[in-house]
């Protein structure tokens, strides 16, 4: 400090101007690589939704600017022909039947590993650690074998089932650190005062890991509204598909309505860019948390 | 001490409950995962079209994978470049994106917020999207490089053998750069404050502060960035390169995933294509331990 005011003292005008003139610089400088990287980022889906309201001719002819005349049309359209209602419902029913068995088996055993000791618990745990390095695309063949002697292929319940089983080793690794991070002695006055494992469990610590069961839900639940993969080799239907194989279906089964397939895109993209807006606090929270936790 | 001792449940009770509490997770990760992977070994020396009984067959499959399957060979190739540009490139603009954005300037909530959006959106959504900014006749690309007087450049991206595969590569660093520059942000933040202080009183100009304090202090946070860029880098490629190009043209953007699912569900080879799954299941496997040892090695602390 002392030395910086001495110069200061010494060249205060030089030094000032150059300064103020380097500050100035830098922030153009950081604006301009924001905006252009922003502008990369956003432009394309504000494309998506002006060509959703676009005629043919306006698509290929007008093909930065805004439509010239909106046609709202193409969304009723699009709306039908890809038969979105019934492949939101279907991935909503997948998304929060998963979740929900997700979140409570997973919740369940990371409490047993994190707070009980038994024989073999560091075997358990070992094991859990080296699946969650497995990711589920390389053993999607045998996968597939299974599901299909199980009995559940072609089911929104098999594909539940795949979802759970392969982002347990995950969910409970999380989860385990989150309910290591809460303090032992709210738990022992509770047991002290005759409350069973069970009552402990879901009165005390579930609601001390709140953050922690938001992350998994977060993590898991975009993974699991946006998975196309595992959906694919699953889902052979039409009836039971989910978003991401309805889209690909359609814009395979009709070649060249363009319009209509920005309308669609746009349909199923909109709400997830509004709850993420509304929510974005948590996603980034929650996704940050998880990361560095684990 | 003891009252409160003498009212606990006794030993093997309490043990029986811990393994209740984990069996509905152990079954479902035996039946999914577990069972699986050893399924997938097993098959991976037999010949199988999924109804027959399996026929044993050694090692061929692999010594067919390595000698006179090209596609596979391109689409091993075209994976590891894959996963090599865009650890690399997502982890550099990621990085450089949190510095920028670690300022105290305005309007930076939305600068987040905004860059962080893509990662929220579906591979198919953005597949499909970046598969239209590319066509040649309506693509927004194309038309951009018109309007800056790039016309030299314009060209079919995806289904121009040169470019396909980059063009893909593209789309998926634009959506998961948000992703890690908002986990190197959280790194950049739980520095503290004092220590570029003193390094100003030190003469050390921006550069010097980046090399000598930031990096170094952000090890941890680069070394979970660049484990969980890693982790997806070898098999989060199917959706996109089935969405834009379906592999073609002439193979060039084939990766292995894609080829798997060729060979066993058009083909019914599904012993050949296990195989396939599990020279993947390999790579991904040896490359994961090698990078946490040397996590652990070092002073991660992982």
């Amino acid at each position: 400090m002392a030395a910086a005011q001495f110069r200061n003292q010494s060249d205060a005008f030089s030094d000032d101007f150059y300064r103020q003139l380097g500050a100035g610089f830098k922030l153009f400088l950081v604006y301009g690589i924001l905006i252009v990287a922003t502008a990369q980022t956003i432009y394309p889906l504000i494309w998506m939704i002006f060509g959703s309201l676009k005629s043919d001719s306006d698509l290929f002819n007008n093909i930065w600017g805004p439509p010239r005349m909106a046609i709202w049309q193409n969304y009723a359209d699009a709306w039908r022909t890809a038969e979105l209602g019934a492949r939101i419902g279907n991935s909503i029913i997948v998304t929060v039947l998963s979740l929900g068995l997700l979140l409570v088996v997973s919740s369940i055993a990371a409490y047993a590993l994190a707070r009980l000791r038994f024989p073999g618990r560091e075997v358990i745990f070992l094991l859990i650690l080296a699946t969650m390095m497995i990711p589920p695309e390389v053993t999607v063949i045998p996968l597939f074998i299974v599901v299909r002697d199980i009995g559940i292929l072609n089911s929104r319940l098999g594909l539940v089932m795949v979802y759970v089983g392969t982002s347990m080793a995950f969910s409970i690794f999380l989860l385990r650190g989150f309910f290591m991070s809460i303090p032992y002695e709210l738990e022992d006055a509770a047991l002290v005062d005759g409350a069973n494992r069970l009552r402990v469990f879901v009165y005390i610590v579930l609601p001390l890991a709140r953050p922690g069961l938001a992350t998994v839900a977060i993590f898991q639940g975009m993974f699991i509204w946006n998975e196309f993969f595992l959906a694919f080799i699953f889902i052979r239907n039409t009836e039971m598909q989910t978003i991401p194989l309805g889209l690909v279906n359609f814009f395979y089964r009709y070649q060249a309505d363009w319009t209509l397939y920005f309308a669609a895109l746009t349909t199923v993209t909109i709400p997830v860019i509004v709850l993420y807006v509304a929510m974005q606090r948590w996603f980034i929270e929650g996704l940050t948390a998880g990361a560095v936790k684990s | 001490m003891i009252k409160v001792k003498s009212r606990q449940p006794p030993r093997y009770y309490r043990y029986l409950s811990a393994y209740l509490m984990l069996l509905p997770a152990l079954i479902l990760l035996i039946v999914f995962v577990l069972i699986p992977i050893a399924l997938g070994f097993y098959l991976s020396f037999h010949r199988w079209d999924g109804f027959n009984q399996p026929v044993y067959i050694g090692i061929n499959n692999y010594i067919r994978l390595a000698q006179r399957d090209d596609i596979f060979v391109k689409a091993v190739t075209n994976t590891v470049i894959f996963a090599v540009s865009v650890v690399s490139v997502k982890n550099v603009l990621g990085l450089g994106l949190a510095l920028l954005v670690n300022q105290k300037i305005r309007g930076v909530i939305f600068f987040r917020t905004a860059l962080f959006l893509p990662v929220t959106l579906s591979f198919v959504v953005i597949g499909l999207l970046w598969s239209w900014i590319y066509n040649p006749s309506f693509g927004l690309l194309n038309a951009g490089l018109e309007l800056i007087g790039l016309d030299s450049l314009i060209r079919p991206w995806l289904s121009d053998p040169s470019t396909a595969l980059g063009s893909i590569i593209t789309v998926d660093i634009w959506k998961w750069t948000g992703f890690h520059m908002v986990l190197y942000l959280a790194g950049l933040q739980a520095i503290p404050r004092d220590l570029y202080e003193v390094a100003i009183i030190d003469g050390a100009n921006a550069w010097a502060r980046l090399i000598r304090i930031t990096l170094p202090l952000l090890a941890p946070v680069t070394f979970i960035n660049v484990l969980l860029s890693l982790n997806g880098a070898f098999v989060r490629n199917f959706d996109l390169v089935y969405v834009m190009t379906g592999g073609g043209p002439n193979n060039a953007t084939e990766v292995v995933l894609t080829h798997l699912v060729t060979q066993s569900f058009r083909f019914g080879k599904l012993g050949y294509a296990s195989a396939m799954g599990f020279v993947l299941f390999a790579i991904v496997g040896v490359i994961g331990a090698v990078y946490i040892r040397i996590g652990r090695s070092g002073t991660y602390n992982f």
